[in-house]
């Protein structure tokens, strides 16, 4: 026992940081992916973009290009790029030669071009590029020299900067790639990571953790912790404990009802920040009943949303009135649209001559930014359809299963959400509910209506944010009207930190980003 | 004695060989088709396809392809993880050791305490002493183990914070896997860490192994229990009395080491028992063994990792069973007179 004494001894500790986050990765390269837990794990650790956002004003910075321009056409984008950015090594590779133009190729010709010998190395394809038609968008990539690169668009877009600012649009080394397609590996280019941005890859151990290693070599600011560990925990609880064990010193994603514990621990902070986000309950509109405007209209009407906010959410989130939230600049009240009404949704449901309505809710097994607990949410509808005479079954599996399951399409409707990558309202209409979203199965409404994709259009061809504005609010009251997904609610983005982590900020949209963040020295018990 | 281990080992492989068979029925019973559930392939090329078609013998009747089942399997090849795309066998190998980690702990805590204590209750003049001891082992082989563990990790990682509650280490130290045992491979360590790791290592063991060790515990302390109050009846225990031997001396040489023997055997009988055990033990402590690698496997529908998961524990379970048996017939000489008589 004495044994046992000694060694409760001070302890020593490596310098870095643990964040407790809530899922493994499917990839470890964001193009492929829409999955917020992916982006988390790698687009700002692991890669940098062409431009990326300034997280506090919301405006475009440079990033890996120095500065860009755009053509008075505006259908071609010149980008100067960034000198002597170097690549990270690992035990596969070591580049022997800074960031240029082929990267930068590589990178996007792997998405639009079908003949590309990496198109098809990614078996989920590129879904968020898809969602937004990037392949059509743009017509073609020229390298100028080693350090310009020009893009070609098909027509004008206001929105195309914001995406090449996205989580998605990272660059990767086309000499890595060249190297593993030699080696007939070309699958390890998206799972042994090799990027520009602050962190090196060093091990994922699946169900345990990520473990990154600091980028000597960074070109910005390098990262302030040497070490960067994600520590795989799924269940929100466990996550809560390792937090205050001191086994973790961030933590992702706490469930609403954990944060009273949490305001009894002095050590722990809650970050929170209205996030650009939206949780929503999509309805198949391509399978009978739900096809029909009446009967997902009577569905809409028959949900109390406030009610869900007070359990789901315990008031740290809004309500949705439409899918834009308040912080996004195209936002306005729609307050009334849709509003609840148990009467006028049994009404609507007799007019469709709909009786014994049964449906399957799906509702998502993680918590994500948008929803802490998509199951409480789908059981709180169950109870309100129940009074509109309407049976429903909730249906869950494991986060993998369920987005593979969820791609064939043969589900009734989904608890889901979206999170917005970059501050351009677009984001949230043409990624969810265009046609070319429905391509990518992006489109959870499996909604194509061409009368709504010439309104995003529209919006995206004019500059002016005055005019976008009021385009964006006739494609909100649109939906409203035909009522592909019911918008639930805006939540904030919320962190647990323990007190000596300093600079951890969240943003409003995006992935999470370690790049800043420092922890206070101090002797581990 | 040959033909007795030759017997065993017979029984051993026909244990296997059913197990393996049920363990093939089954690959034919998951909503998948059957070259996923056999390789953990999501969509196989042609090529792949072909490949999978010829090593499972696939084209032919049940019983080839049962024989091409078994030898895919006993050659190492468990597939791959339809979530991480890794082989199986790797991931299997990573898992393991951390479980015998665990297991290798519990027993030791359960054996150094349990054994003592038993002793004491055997020998204890006290009434209150025997009961005492009595109502504790009863409690403790009666409280379900999922509730032990939770409110431990209440009581010692959450309210009192002295200890850690969920995984191996903390994740800062990078130790490299050299013997898979995180003990020892924090002390091989050649990091300016190790001796804090070791640590760090030490206080994350107690706490699921304490859980772990409970259930065994009881029943080593019970079984010692009554072996050594029979064994303390018999005549030759008496005759050493007579002989004017210390108690002390007559306990540890001569009872103990006879009454040890019925302990092993109840202990062999548990190991079906004390594995999922230590399967809730694993995922209420987050621990990285075979047990959470199992459930999580069962959660994301991965049908080879739940096949080789089940076929790692079922062939560790029969194979330990048997070791304890023959153990059994080693140590105890009684056991071996109707060996003679037979062969």
């Amino acid at each position: 026992m004495s044994w046992l004494l000694v060694a409760c001894g001070p302890q020593r500790l490596p310098s870095g940081l643990v964040y407790c986050s809530e899922g493994n990765p499917e990839s470890f390269n964001p193009q492929l992916v829409t999955s917020g837990t992916t982006i988390d794990a790698t687009s700002h650790q692991i890669y940098s973009r062409l431009v990326d956002y300034d997280t506090q004003s919301g405006k475009l910075v440079p990033a890996l290009a120095t500065s860009w321009a755009m053509s008075d056409d505006g259908l071609s984008y010149r980008f100067t790029l960034r000198e002597n950015v170097q690549f990270q090594h690992s035990k596969r590779f070591t580049p022997t030669r800074p960031f240029n133009a082929d990267d930068v190729l590589f990178s996007f010709k792997r998405i639009i071009d079908t003949h590309h010998p990496y198109h098809f190395v990614s078996r989920t394809g590129y879904p968020f590029f898809q969602s937004i038609g990037f392949s059509e968008q743009v017509k073609g990539i020229e390298k100028i020299n080693d350090h310009e690169v020009v893009f070609y668009l098909t027509r004008k877009d206001a929105s195309f900067l914001s995406n090449l600012a996205t989580d998605f649009a990272v660059i990767l080394s086309d000499e890595y790639a060249q190297q593993q397609l030699a080696l007939g590996h070309p699958e390890n280019v998206d799972h042994f990571a090799i990027g520009t941005g602050p962190f090196t890859l060093v091990q994922y151990a699946k169900n345990e953790y990520i473990r990154y290693h600091r980028h000597p070599d960074f070109w910005g600011e390098p990262a302030k912790i040497d070490m960067l560990v994600f520590d795989i925990t799924p269940k929100s609880t466990v996550r809560l404990a390792k937090l205050i064990a001191g086994d973790c010193s961030v933590s992702a994603l706490p469930k609403a009802g954990e944060l009273p514990v949490i305001k009894q621990h002095e050590e722990l902070n809650i970050e929170s920040q209205p996030g650009l986000n939206v949780a929503f309950w999509a309805f198949n509109t391509q399978k009978p009943p739900l096809d029909d405007v009446r009967v997902r209209r009577a569905l809409a009407y028959a949900v109390d949303k406030q009610n869900i906010l007070r359990a789901v959410y315990q008031n740290t989130a809004i309500e949705a009135t439409g899918v834009l939230p308040p912080a996004s600049w195209a936002y306005a009240n729609n307050k009334g649209l849709v509003d609840y009404n148990p009467q006028k949704a049994r009404d609507l449901l007799k007019e469709a001559g709909i009786k014994n309505l049964s449906i399957d809710i799906w509702a998502m097994p993680v918590a994500r930014a948008y929803n802490p607990n998509a199951l409480k949410t789908a059981e709180l509808i169950q109870s309100d359809l129940a009074n509109v005479g309407v049976k429903v079954n909730i249906v869950s599996y494991d986060w993998s299963v369920f987005s593979q399951r969820l791609s064939r399409d043969d589900y009734d409707s989904v608890l889901i959400g979206w999170n917005a990558d970059n501050s351009d309202p677009d984001n949230f209409f043409t990624p969810l509910l265009s046609c070319a979203a429905m391509q990518s199965n992006n489109n959870r409404s499996r909604w194509c209506n061409p009368e709504f994709d010439a309104i995003l259009d529209s919006a995206r061809e004019v500059s002016d944010q005055g005019e976008r504005k009021v385009i964006y609010q006739q494609a909100e009251a649109f939906l409203a009207e035909q009522v592909p997904m019911l918008s639930l609610a805006h939540a904030k983005r919320v962190a647990l930190t323990r007190s000596d982590i300093k600079d951890m900020q969240l943003t409003p949209f995006g992935g999470i980003s370690f790049a800043h963040t420092s922890q206070a020295q101090e002797e581990a018990n | 004695m040959f033909k007795y281990l030759l017997r065993r080992l017979n029984l051993f492989l026909a244990t296997s060989l059913v197990m393996v068979g049920v363990l093939f029925y089954a690959t034919g019973l998951f909503p998948v088709d059957r070259t996923h559930a056999l390789t953990g392939i999501h969509t196989p090329t042609a090529s792949q396809l072909v490949q999978i078609e010829q090593d499972y013998k696939l084209d032919k009747n049940q019983a080839w392809q049962f024989i091409a089942y078994l030898q895919q399997r006993l050659s190492g090849n468990l597939g791959i993880s339809v979530t991480s795309h890794q082989e199986v066998a790797e991931e299997l190998s990573a898992v393991l050791p951390a479980s015998f980690e665990l297991a290798v702990m519990a027993a030791i805590i359960a054996i150094c305490f349990g054994v003592p204590l038993g002793v004491l209750a055997s020998q204890s003049q006290h009434k209150l002493t025997q009961n005492t001891i009595m109502a504790i082992t009863l409690t403790g082989y009666s409280v379900p183990v999922f509730w032990l563990g939770l409110y431990l990790s209440l009581w010692f990682g959450v309210d009192l914070g002295w200890l850690p509650i969920s995984g191996q280490i903390n994740l800062l130290y990078e130790i490299k896997p050299v013997t898979g045992f995180m003990l020892v491979d924090t002390l091989l360590s050649e990091s300016e860490y190790g001796m804090s790791a070791f640590k760090d290592a030490l206080l994350h063991i107690i706490l699921p192994a304490t859980t772990l060790a409970v259930l065994p515990f009881t029943v080593v302390v019970r079984s010692t229990r009554s072996a050594m109050m029979n064994v303390m009846n018999q005549t030759f225990i008496r005759a050493a009395e007579a002989r004017g031997m210390h108690t002390s001396t007559i306990i540890l040489r001569h009872a103990l080491p006879n009454a040890l023997i019925p302990v092993l055997k109840h202990l062999g009988l548990m190991l079906g028992s004390f594995a999922s055990y230590a399967i809730v033990v694993e995922m209420i402590f987050s621990w990285p063994g075979v047990g959470s690698w199992l459930v999580s496997g069962i959660y994301q529908r991965d049908y080879t990792v739940i096949q080789g998961g089940i076929l790692a524990v079922a062939l560790l379970i029969i194979f330990l069973s048997i070791l304890i048996e023959v153990l059994h017939t080693v140590f105890n000489p009684l056991s071996r007179k109707d060996l003679y008589a037979t062969s």
